[in-house]
């Protein structure tokens, strides 16, 4: 039994009471977004952030269109309809930049387990994508090679791996916050000066070194 | 290969560079100019694009000089005034291109040379980029590498989206891919 | 020889201004993929010739196996400019879907090769069994949104469209108070521009 985080109440536990609470669904999504748009590869679906997102919006337009038609004062429908709006975007551009992901690296998605990171749909699509983009290459250049240089995985049956696979580039960088101290950390295996990640201090940081405290929450993008 | 589809990583490779073969290869036709039949003799001093001269080189079949754009006639010239430099005249992918033969050519300088000469010319083109007038292609555009012109544009295009920003501007554009706009009326 | 043709499909790529494709270049794929079956041919002559004079092709490395590894890097290096040329053809062909919409005007059609068309098609289908299962449009809103209604200015003939279920006549040059995302495709198509205050 762990006694002191039932009742939620000593210490630092008020801290994260607060900041869980001032954390509403809307900002949330602002997050994944943000994470999504800077990370060079995909990141987990955020399904259940998705699903309560989808059901606020819907009760936002009924609202709005009760606002409407009950002739409440036009600008406060237009300050819903803009928040309203503003929400719409954030999750529509969410999912685009999924896509696009997709798209871009869908042959590497499909044999490694950032497949286990897309939606149900987003994995149709991307199975989809696949076959009509190989379907496509195939007809315009790979029938047309010799044997022996017609795989759309290998330059030619000489090459040990798959060899024309794109991959998202993980050594790339990224600008990073993190909420509170993280301590020091050893950022990649040249052995160079540690770096230490303070609250609030902005960084730029090649996205591999800090992938698993992206993926752990601990570590905001910007 | 991380790059197998990107369009600048096959254009470096066709840098060309010079190499000597170590072994003979026959049955190659004019990949020598110079030859009179079609077998290349060990010896001989050929021109090659930078992704056969890197594959022949890994198998020990030709040896890799380093290219023109590194001697030191370049590198006097970097040290007295880096800006000043016409390096997209002399290779346009000059820091690309440095960071893939370094390691063939043995050259341990290279590395400093690329680092001394890129910092010194950042420099110079951000200021350029943002004080520059935007519309007319200043002259020292000329001099730069390809990824020096892509620095410049993306300065100047977030200046330029900044300032939409702060006076506040159309933010709908036409679709880029349908090219320059056409009066419907001319 | 040794990539010459494959080298221009490449550079045709990146030669285009901002974003536009230019007509599909069938003579020059058609060249390069020949070159590919003439570096093919020379290698197999080569490989023979080192199996006629009784060596083993593996580890043999005679004149005749560097020729022949001259021969099969030209002809995957050429490969690898085919497929740059087609697959990166083929990444601005899915942008086009998102920019103009499902439906390609004339003038960018005819750029396209037959299986560029057929790829159009695919991926519109694609997309569209993706948003249908979501039931959300994802083709609109590309801009952060500010104000709900912007102004705009018709420059093309649109005619009679319903916009948020509203009948309206969008003649030439006429100025209309619209919806954001009612206005955002047109401007994107070239149609109308936004218009300041």
């Amino acid at each position: 039994m762990a006694s002191g985080s039932e009742e939620g109440g000593t210490g630092i536990q008020i801290d994260e009471y607060e900041s869980l609470i001032s954390t509403t669904d809307v900002e949330l999504l602002k997050r994944a977004w943000r994470h999504e748009k800077a990370a060079p590869e995909i990141l987990q679906y955020e399904g259940a952030l998705v699903q309560r997102i989808r059901e606020q919006i819907q009760l936002m337009v009924e609202t709005v269109e009760e606002f409407a038609e009950s002739g409440i004062d036009p600008l406060t429908v237009s300050l819903y309809e803009m928040d309203l709006d503003r929400t719409q975007f954030l999750l529509r551009s969410y999912l685009r930049i999924r896509l696009h992901k997709i798209e871009k690296y869908m042959i590497h998605i499909l044999k490694t387990d950032l497949w286990n990171r897309l939606s149900e749909q987003e994995q149709k699509f991307a199975k989809r994508c696949t076959d009509d983009l190989g379907k496509h290459l195939e007809q315009s250049v790979l029938s047309r090679l010799p044997d022996g240089y017609k795989s759309l995985l290998k330059q030619s049956t000489a090459s040990e791996e798959d060899d024309m696979v794109s991959e998202p580039q993980l050594d790339t960088f990224v600008i990073c916050k993190s909420k509170r101290d993280l301590g020091t950390f050893q950022l990649d295996d040249s052995g160079g000066v540690p770096v230490e990640l303070l609250a609030g201090n902005l960084n730029i940081l090649r996205y591999k070194s800090i992938k698993p405290l992206v993926e752990s929450g601990q570590i905001d993008l910007v | 290969m991380g790059h197998y589809y990107d369009i600048d990583d096959i254009l470096i490779e066709e840098e060309l560079v010079s190499v000597v073969f170590q072994k003979a290869a026959n049955g190659v036709g004019i990949l020598d100019p110079g030859a009179e039949t079609s077998t290349v003799e060990q010896g001989s001093k050929v021109e090659l694009p930078f992704w056969l001269a890197h594959e022949l080189h890994l198998r020990q079949a030709v040896s890799v000089n380093v290219p023109a754009c590194f001697d030191q006639k370049t590198r006097k010239e970097i040290q007295a005034d880096a800006a000043c430099v016409d390096l997209r005249n002399r290779c346009a992918y000059f820091y690309e291109l440095g960071c893939k033969i370094a390691p063939l050519v043995g050259d341990k300088t290279i590395g400093a040379l690329l680092l001394y000469a890129f910092k010194s010319r950042y420099k110079d083109v951000l200021i350029k980029a943002h004080t520059a007038a935007f519309s007319l292609a200043p002259k020292f555009m000329t001099l730069l590498t390809n990824e020096e012109t892509n620095l410049y544009e993306a300065a100047q295009s977030s200046m330029a989206a900044f300032k939409r920003w702060r006076m506040g501007g159309a933010r709908f554009q036409r679709a880029a891919v349908l090219g320059k706009k056409r009066r419907p009326d001319d | 020889m040794y990539g010459r043709e494959a080298r221009q499909l490449v550079k045709e790529l990146s030669s285009g201004e901002n974003g536009q494709l230019k007509a599909f270049n069938s003579d020059m794929v058609d060249q390069v993929t020949k070159a590919c079956s003439v570096h093919h041919l020379e290698l197999q002559s080569l490989i023979r010739k080192i199996q006629e004079e009784g060596l083993d092709t593996q580890t043999t490395r005679n004149a005749d196996h560097f020729g022949a590894l001259i021969h099969h890097l030209a002809l995957i290096r050429n490969k690898r400019c085919l497929m740059a040329y087609v697959y990166n053809r083929a990444d601005s062909i899915r942008n086009l879907r998102w920019k103009v919409g499902n439906v390609l005007p004339q003038e960018i059609k005819g750029k396209l090769s037959h299986p560029e068309q057929e790829y159009f098609k695919n991926h519109d289908t694609a997309l569209n069994l993706y948003m249908s299962a979501l039931d959300l449009d994802l083709t609109v809103d590309f801009v952060p949104p500010k104000d709900p209604y912007i102004q705009v200015r018709v420059i093309d003939d649109i005619g009679e469209v319903f916009l948020s279920d509203k009948k309206t006549n969008l003649v030439c040059h006429s100025i209309h108070f619209l919806k954001r995302n009612d206005a955002e495709q047109y401007i994107s198509q070239g149609l109308m521009e936004e218009l300041m205050g």
